[in-house]
Order: C-alpha cells, then sequence, then structure tokens
C-alpha cells in the first residue's frame, strides 16, 4: 500500500475511519489498473484559477498540500475562465499540449468544452464514491468535469442604503432611489433566471418563454444600472457608487472582509445556484495526466474541501465539510433540503445551448 | 568600409535603384504579414457558425454571420456609437494636442520641454484597472471633484459610466500619441516665419491659421489617423469607464470570442471593423494626398 | 520666441488643462500607494510603506517584471530597423501604390487588438512558437509598428533632398550617404519611435494574454489576472515602481543622447 507513497496517512485514515469500505484503499491510493507503477511526477502542473482570496483558498487547501504530498509544484494561471477558454481551444484543435493542467471554471463553461470534446474523461476518480450529487454535471456522460462546489449570485447590498432591513424581493431595485445605483454582470449571468421569476414567469417556461424576465430586465434599465465584474462591484461600494449588486457571495464576503460595508440575502423570487469545477484538457502527456487526476481526486477528499472552500465561504460536495463560522445558517451556504428551496439551479446543458441568446438579449436590452 | 561599398555596389548596382524604396519597405510589409496571416484564418471562421450543441464551427461555410453582424441592432448601436466617438476623439484630440506640441516644441527652457515630455508618458504607466480607479477617486459619486462641487451646494453629479467618461477616457488615453506625431513636424517649421508672418502685421491667430496648421498639415493628418483607427478599435476606455452600457465594436467582439465562444461571429465583427478603418484610413490617405505625411521636399 | 498675450492664455490654459488630464490620475495612484489602509484612497489613511514591502517582496512580480522588460527589448530591437527603413521609403521616394501600402502598413491599428491577439495565437500555435518569449516581443512589434513608421517619416520629410544630393554628387558612394546624411537626419524620429515602442511594449497586455501562459507571464498580464475579488493599493505601488524606473530611463536617454535633438525648433 505504501508504494505508492501519494496520498499519504491523513487521507487515508479518514477514509477508513469513515468506513467507506467501498472506496477502496488502494484506488484511494491513486493505483489503477493499468497503472502497475506510478507515471513520472512532472517537476510541475499548472492550475487555471481565478486571481485574488480564489487563488489563496485554492492554494492552502489544495495546491500545497498536494505538493506536500507529492513533491510536484502547482504553478496557477491567473488569466480569465472566459480568455483562457480560446487558447485551450486553440491547442487541443492544432494537436499542441495544452498551456493548463488542470482548469478551475465555472459548468457553464466547462460544458462547452466538454461538448466541443477538449475534456479528458474522469470517470475513475475514486475519491468520486464518496462525493454528492452535485459533482456530477447534469446532462453530460460521465465526468468530463467535476463540480467541487456550489455558489449563490445573492443580492448584495449596502445596509446604509436599506434602512428597514435586507430587500425582500429583486422588485424592490426599482424604487427611484436607487437609480444609477444598481449593479450587474456584463452579461446579465446569475440575473436572468431571479428576473424571470420576478417578471411573473414561471422557471419552466426557460428557456421556451423568457419575455418576463426581458420585461423585468427593461425596467431595471430604466434604473440605469452600472455592469462591471467582480473587481468593479467591490470598487462600487467601496466608494460608494451602488447600494446593490447581484454577485456572487465570495466576492461580497471577500469584501466585508477588507471592511466595505455590506450584507447579503437570497430574495423571495430566488437566487441563482450554480457550481463551478474541474476538468482536464486534451492532449497532455500521459503522465502528466495521471497526475492532473490526481490532483482533482485529491481536491474531492474532504480535508481539502474543508480549507478551500473556508476559504472561499462555499458549499462543498463532500459529506462532512463545515461551513465556516460567520456562514453558518446563511442563505448562500445551503447545506439542508429547504435551504434549496429559494435557490434556482437549470441544467448546464439548458444553459450552454441558450446562454448566447441570454446574453445578447441582455446586452441589446442595456445597451439600447 | 569601402569594401563594404564595393560588395553592395556588386550585389546592388545603380541602375536596380528603382527598387530601392520597394526594398526598403520589404521588412515591414512582411511584419504586418503576420497580422495579414492571422486575418486569413480569421476570415475563414468568419465563415462558419456556432453549433451550441456541440461548440464546434460548421464544416460548412456560409454568409449568415455577416448577416446577422448587419442586421441586428445591437451591433449597429454599437457601430455607431464607435464611430461616431473616433470622429469626436479625433478632432477634439488634436485641438488640445495642437498647443501642448506646439509649447513643448517652441518653448526656451529645456526644463520644461523635459517635463511637458515626461507627462506624455506618465500615463502609460498605470494599468488600466489601476487607471480607473484613478478616475473614480476623483470623478465618482463621492469623489473629488463632487466633494468640490458640494462645498458650493451642487448635488453630486453623475461624470462617470456614461458616453462622455469613454470619450474623455479615450482623449486622455490618446493624447500622448497625437502630441507626440505633432511634435516632429511642429519642429521642421523654421520660427523665422511666424515671426515674418507677425511682422507683417498677421495676428497669431492668423498666423496660427495662415502659416503654422498648412506646414503641420502632415503631423495632424498622422496624428489624427492614429487616433481615429486606435480609438475605433479600442477596448479598454468603454469597458472601464463606459459602466457597461456603452459599448464599442470591440467590446462586442470581446464578447464573442471570450464570453459566448462565438468565434465565428467574432471574427466577423473583427473583419468588418478592419474594413470600415482601412476604409477611412484610405480615405483620408486619398483627400489630403498619400504622400501627405511627408509631403514637403520633392521626393525622388 | 515671444508669443502675444493673448496667444499665450489660450494656449497655457489648454496646456495646464491637458497636463492636468494626463497627470491627475498618476499622482491619486501616487498618493494612494503610501496609504496605511486596506484600499486604494486619495489622500491616503495614513502615511505608511506597507505596500511597497508586500510587493518588495513578491518575487513572481518582479521575474514578471525582467520578462516585460525583455519582450519590450525584442519589440524594439525588432522595430528599429524595420520602421526606420520604411519610414525613409515612404518619406523619400515616389513609391507606387502608395495609398494601399500605407492602408497596409496601419492595418496593426486598423485591426481590433483581440483580432490581432487571436490571429497571432493562431499562427503561432501553428509555427509552435507559443510558451517562448520572444514571440510575444515581435507581437508587440507589430501591433505598433506605424509609430515607428511615422515618428521616422516626420522626421525624414524634413530632410532636404538636397543634402543626399549634394553628397552623392560629391562622390559619396550611396551608403555612406545613408549612414553619414540620412540616418543622422531622421534620428529623432528613430529616437522618439524607439521610445514609445519600448514603453508601449513593456505595458502591453491583451496580445500578449493570449500568448503568453502560466511559465512566462509578463508584467501587466500578471497583475491584471491577479484581481478578482478586490483592488489593493499594492496595485497602485506597481505603478509607482513603474513610473519611476521610467523617469530614470527618460532621464538616462536625456543624458545618454539628449531628448532635445527632437524637440527643438530649427
Amino acid at each position: 500500500m505504501k508504494k505508492t507513497g501519494v496520498f499519504t496517512s491523513s487521507v487515508n485514515r479518514r477514509t477508513f475511519v469513515q468506513g467507506a469500505a467501498a472506496l477502496g484503499g488502494a484506488a484511494a491510493l491513486g493505483v489503477r489498473p493499468g497503472f502497475a507503477q506510478e507515471p513520472a511526477k512532472p517537476s510541475e502542473i499548472i492550475v487555471r484559477a481565478w486571481g485574488g482570496s480564489w487563488v489563496d483558498s485554492l492554494k492552502a487547501g489544495v495546491s500545497d498540500p498536494f505538493t506536500a504530498k507529492t513533491g510536484i509544484a502547482v504553478r496557477h494561471d491567473l488569466t480569465e475562465d472566459n480568455e483562457i477558454q480560446p487558447k485551450v481551444w486553440a491547442a487541443v484543435a492544432q494537436g499542441r499540449v495544452p498551456p493548463i493542467h488542470i482548469n478551475w471554471d465555472t459548468t457553464t463553461n466547462a460544458t462547452k468544452s466538454a461538448l466541443r470534446g477538449v475534456t479528458e474523461d474522469l470517470s475513475d476518480l475514486p475519491n468520486l464514491k464518496n462525493t454528492t450529487d452535485l459533482a456530477k454535471p447534469v446532462g453530460l456522460d460521465g465526468y468530463p468535469i467535476v463540480n467541487t462546489y456550489g455558489y449563490v449570485y445573492v443580492l448584495a447590498y449596502r445596509p446604509e442604503a436599506f434602512p428597514n432591513g435586507a430587500p425582500k424581493s429583486w422588485k424592490d431595485l426599482l424604487d427611484p432611489k436607487f437609480k444609477g445605483r444598481l449593479a450587474f454582470y456584463n452579461d446579465g449571468i446569475g440575473f436572468h433566471f431571479p428576473a424571470q421569476v420576478a417578471g411573473g414567469g414561471k422557471l419552466e417556461d426557460i428557456p421556451a418563454n423568457m419575455q418576463p424576465a426581458w420585461d423585468f430586465i427593461t425596467q431595471i434599465k430604466a434604473q440605469q444600472p452600472l455592469l462591471g465584474e467582480d473587481p468593479d462591484f467591490t470598487t462600487w461600494f467601496q466608494r460608494g457608487e451602488i447600494d446593490a449588486a447581484c454577485t456572487i457571495s465570495t466576492n461580497a464576503r471577500e469584501a466585508r472582509k477588507n471592511g466595505v460595508d455590506i450584507a447579503w440575502t437570497v430574495p423571495e423570487e430566488g437566487c441563482k445556484f450554480d457550481t463551478d469545477g474541474l476538468w482536464i484538457p486534451k492532449g497532455l502527456p500521459e503522465n502528466e495526466l495521471y497526475w492532473a487526476k490526481e490532483y482533482i481526486n485529491f481536491a474531492l477528499t474532504p480535508e481539502a474541501q474543508q480549507v478551500w472552500l473556508d476559504g472561499l465561504g462555499l458549499p462543498g460536495v463532500v459529506p462532512g465539510v463545515n461551513p465556516p463560522a460567520d456562514l453558518v445558517n446563511d442563505p448562500s451556504y445551503p447545506t439542508k433540503p429547504e435551504d434549496f428551496e429559494h435557490l434556482i439551479r437549470i441544467s448546464s446543458k439548458v444553459q450552454v445551448e441558450n446562454e448566447s441568446d441570454w446574453f445578447a438579449k441582455f446586452k441589446s436590452i442595456m445597451q439600447g | 568600409m569601402d569594401a563594404v561599398e564595393a560588395v553592395a555596389a556588386t550585389l546592388w548596382p545603380a541602375r536596380f535603384g528603382k527598387a530601392i524604396p520597394y526594398l526598403l519597405l520589404l521588412p515591414a510589409i512582411l511584419l504586418v504579414g503576420l497580422l495579414v496571416l492571422g486575418l486569413v484564418e480569421i476570415a475563414d471562421s468568419s465563415l462558419r457558425t456556432l453549433d451550441t450543441s456541440t461548440f464546434l464551427p460548421s464544416d460548412y461555410r456560409t454568409l449568415a454571420n455577416y448577416e446577422r453582424a448587419l442586421t441586428e441592432g445591437l451591433f449597429r448601436t454599437v457601430a455607431t456609437r464607435s464611430l461616431l466617438g473616433a470622429v469626436i476623439v479625433t478632432v477634439l484630440t488634436l485641438i488640445l494636442a495642437f498647443p501642448y506640441a506646439y509649447l513643448m516644441v517652441r518653448t526656451r527652457s529645456a526644463g520644461l520641454r523635459k517635463l511637458l515630455l515626461i507627462a506624455l508618458f506618465l500615463p502609460f504607466f498605470i494599468g488600466q484597472v489601476v487607471r480607473a480607479y484613478g478616475w473614480l477617486i476623483v470623478l465618482g459619486n463621492q469623489g473629488m471633484v463632487n466633494e468640490a462641487l458640494g462645498l458650493i451646494g451642487v448635488a453630486p453629479l453623475r461624470l462617470l459610466y456614461n458616453y462622455p467618461a469613454v470619450l474623455f477616457g479615450l482623449i486622455q488615453y490618446m493624447l500622448p500619441f497625437a502630441v507626440l506625431m505633432l511634435a516632429p513636424a511642429m519642429t521642421a517649421i523654421p520660427e523665422e516665419l511666424e515671426s515674418a508672418a507677425q511682422s507683417l502685421g498677421a495676428n497669431w491667430v492668423r498666423t496660427m491659421f495662415h502659416v503654422v496648421l498648412p506646414l503641420v498639415k502632415p503631423g495632424l493628418v498622422g496624428a489624427g489617423l492614429v487616433v481615429l483607427t486606435l480609438s475605433l478599435t479600442d477596448f479598454a476606455m468603454p469597458a472601464i469607464l463606459g459602466g457597461g452600457s456603452q459599448d464599442f465594436i470591440a467590446n462586442a467582439i470581446y464578447d464573442q470570442f471570450f464570453r459566448t465562444s462565438d468565434q465565428g461571429l467574432g471574427s466577423t465583427l473583427a473583419l468588418l471593423l478592419v474594413a470600415v478603418g482601412s476604409i477611412l484610413a484610405g480615405l483620408v490617405f486619398m483627400i489630403f494626398g498619400a504622400g501627405t505625411l511627408a509631403s514637403r521636399g520633392a521626393r525622388r | 520666441m515671444t508669443m502675444p498675450l493673448s496667444q499665450r492664455v489660450v494656449f497655457w490654459t489648454i496646456v495646464i488643462c491637458v497636463l492636468a488630464i494626463l497627470s491627475i490620475p498618476t499622482i491619486v495612484v501616487l498618493g494612494a500607494s503610501f496609504t496605511a489602509g486596506n484600499i486604494i484612497a486619495f489622500p491616503p489613511e495614513g502615511l505608511s510603506l506597507k505596500w511597497y514591502s508586500k510587493i518588495a517582496g513578491a518575487s513572481d512580480l518582479w521575474r514578471a517584471f525582467g520578462r516585460s522588460l525583455y519582450v519590450a527589448t525584442v519589440c524594439t530591437i525588432v522595430a528599429i530597423p524595420v520602421g526606420t527603413l520604411a519610414g525613409i521609403a515612404l518619406a523619400k521616394y515616389r513609391v507606387r501604390f502608395e495609398t494601399p501600402i500605407q492602408v497596409y502598413l496601419l492595418l496593426p491599428f486598423t485591426i481590433p487588438l483581440i483580432g490581432s491577439g487571436i490571429g497571432l495565437m493562431l499562427l503561432f500555435g501553428e509555427l509552435r512558437l507559443l510558451g517562448q518569449l520572444w514571440p510575444v516581443g515581435i507581437a508587440c512589434a507589430v501591433i505598433n509598428l506605424p509609430f515607428m513608421v511615422w515618428a521616422v517619416m516626420a522626421s525624414a520629410s524634413g530632410l532636404e533632398p538636397d543634402l543626399e544630393l549634394a553628397a552623392a554628387n560629391c562622390g559619396a558612394p550611396p551608403l555612406s550617404t545613408f549612414f553619414h546624411v540620412t540616418l543622422p537626419a531622421v534620428m529623432p524620429g528613430v529616437i522618439s519611435g524607439a521610445l514609445l515602442m519600448f514603453i508601449l511594449a513593456l505595458n502591453e497586455f491583451l496580445v500578449s494574454l493570449l500568448l503568453v501562459d502560466a511559465r512566462i507571464v509578463t508584467l501587466p498580464v500578471q497583475i491584471y489576472n491577479s484581481i478578482r475579488s478586490i483592488i489593493t493599493p499594492d496595485l497602485a505601488a506597481i505603478s509607482v515602481i513603474f513610473i519611476a524606473s521610467a523617469v530614470v530611463a527618460v532621464v538616462a536617454l536625456d543624458r545618454l543622447v539628449g531628448l532635445e535633438i527632437f524637440l527643438k525648433s530649427k
């Protein structure tokens, strides 16, 4: 058992303590059929990650422990997920070795890559056996991607601007006093589905009839919202430019940690819930592929998830990960089935097939 | 040197003289050729549509992307906004750059000249993100300008995240280029010419319009073309100062390449933009004469 | 020269406005970099050098800075001969198809940077050149080449053809004429063009983003990508160090060749 020496004591002890016999000790150690001996270790592997607290969390929870266990250095490529995509696609199309070993990606973007056929299959990762349903991508065969946690596009707000407490509904944002003081993502991501509900439509009508969403977004447009990306929102909150934004809870939490007066809520219409995942592009040398898989396998251990997701403040895909103290019972950290009642989850397949139309529609409303 | 001359003369007899300019141009034409090879790839991908069930480009060719690009209202809005913006920015930038270049060239103080020169290069070194933050501190709702206005009882004005803010940002970004293109043309004007005009009774406005401007025309045309083409294709300013609702064409291209993964449509928009920019540049060259950038002095 | 009072008022008003527009964000960022607080603010919240000490220890930033210097050097070395020759050709000679050639040489500006970046990524990928740094320098040379060409053209247009003719008539062979008469005459344009090429390559972001990978990331790419949730004052400190090194470079250049030569009126 010791001959691989990959994931030593702590992981094993945990798996045995949990009595997860089905897991199989040997498999957890990375010994798989076809690999009598572990393949040569590359000096480093490259993991694409988001910058700031995102990469810091990954480093603390997954990369550094992985390096400690395997001796393989982990380099982080901080190119945005959207911007690495054409680079990876071109590399695969041209038969080159891709610029990264592992892509930490939104499930939607990862699904596009999976549909395009540039992802390696990850079904044989041993640690998949003790993950929840959330880890499995919906509407795809096997595991071209492994989802590693979920997140919520919350309504973040400046408490000072809402003296009566958290906004109850997305419609509260139509109050004239918020004119010019709202912010959304450039492409409207995270807001299309709650807008569908707020506009009086049904989630079942997505994607066939999203007119209610467009009607509500048109009303929001009259409020002259700002559009931007994560760092813009933080900056705007910091500088008092905006009172509310639809953003990922992690960024709101990071802003709060840095002294920005900010809170968040899930309004009655609900918030979009989605997942991020890890995947491996095709075209890597055999041994590097092996160690890239080991990295993802390791990211699915409770130990790795606990530290990584404490940093992100997001719920993982392995049972037994505890929420950080500041997020116990927080609506952005769903743990129980009833927590999901107000969260809207649409399958990646539907999203991927229609997203460009939704973005275009959102843009044409906002650019008008 | 003589030996080198001899070798050169053997390799390149004087009767080949006519070919010299083309030979001098060849390296530049080859270097820009790299972009043309890239454009060929882009042109091919512009003829393929995206299949969102496989996220692969179609294996047949079609003009569907061009039809979308030319008919969808969003692209028309964005194209009009960029074209209009580029023209406004060009005119205003030239108006502001002219006196700056003039003073920089004509001042007797070497210290002032250097100060003016260094000030031109400063903005390049603050990355866009930090620059945007700087403007927010100055022009934001709670920024310095609005605080000052508040002291005299004016309610906060929205100075950022609108069309004028994007144009302002572009002008700031383009000013150094314009001044640097104008300055060499300005240095070539003999100062005595102006003095002569003034001593003949022309006031300074007339001197500027009738003596300096015509002589500095090559510089103005050059600076104008730089500003026009660079602002037409700019991506950063609309992104950081437009608040997301003031996109230019390059932002729409970015969205297609990076957000919706539709490289075909992105390529189409990029090619159309290249066509518009090139036609504009060609018109300028034709109106002002192709040799306008170097009009003085007989050319061989 | 002496300017009439009204002209002086008008010109100085505009120049002061331009100076303000150019330098205010820089001054704000400069001040903000010395803040003791955790956010970029002006005036800074208390004075400290903590953000400078933070970046002083960030070896990956310094390595990225070194790579940017390398890229800028490659770019300038490529652009100087290519741009100078083309500039001289266009300024001094009658060239057939001059308008099409001018429009062609302007392609780097008429192609949006994203298009250039994607095109060069595909091309360099096909040629298996990605993953190295020098092609990034070439790319920077291409996308900014018109600056080099035009800077040289502008100064070559001031060149008296008679002078060259005189040299030739005195029996000076063509190469001598080129090196002793033509080249010195366009030197101001070469210097200003080269300076601009270097600075632009040092700060280039969008095209580099598509051409580098994590092992050879350049400074602007590194900085931009390190931001996700929040912008901290270390970015301001980096800008200040960048500006300081630029000022040092400009002063050194001034001492070496004298910036006067390409600005002083005749």
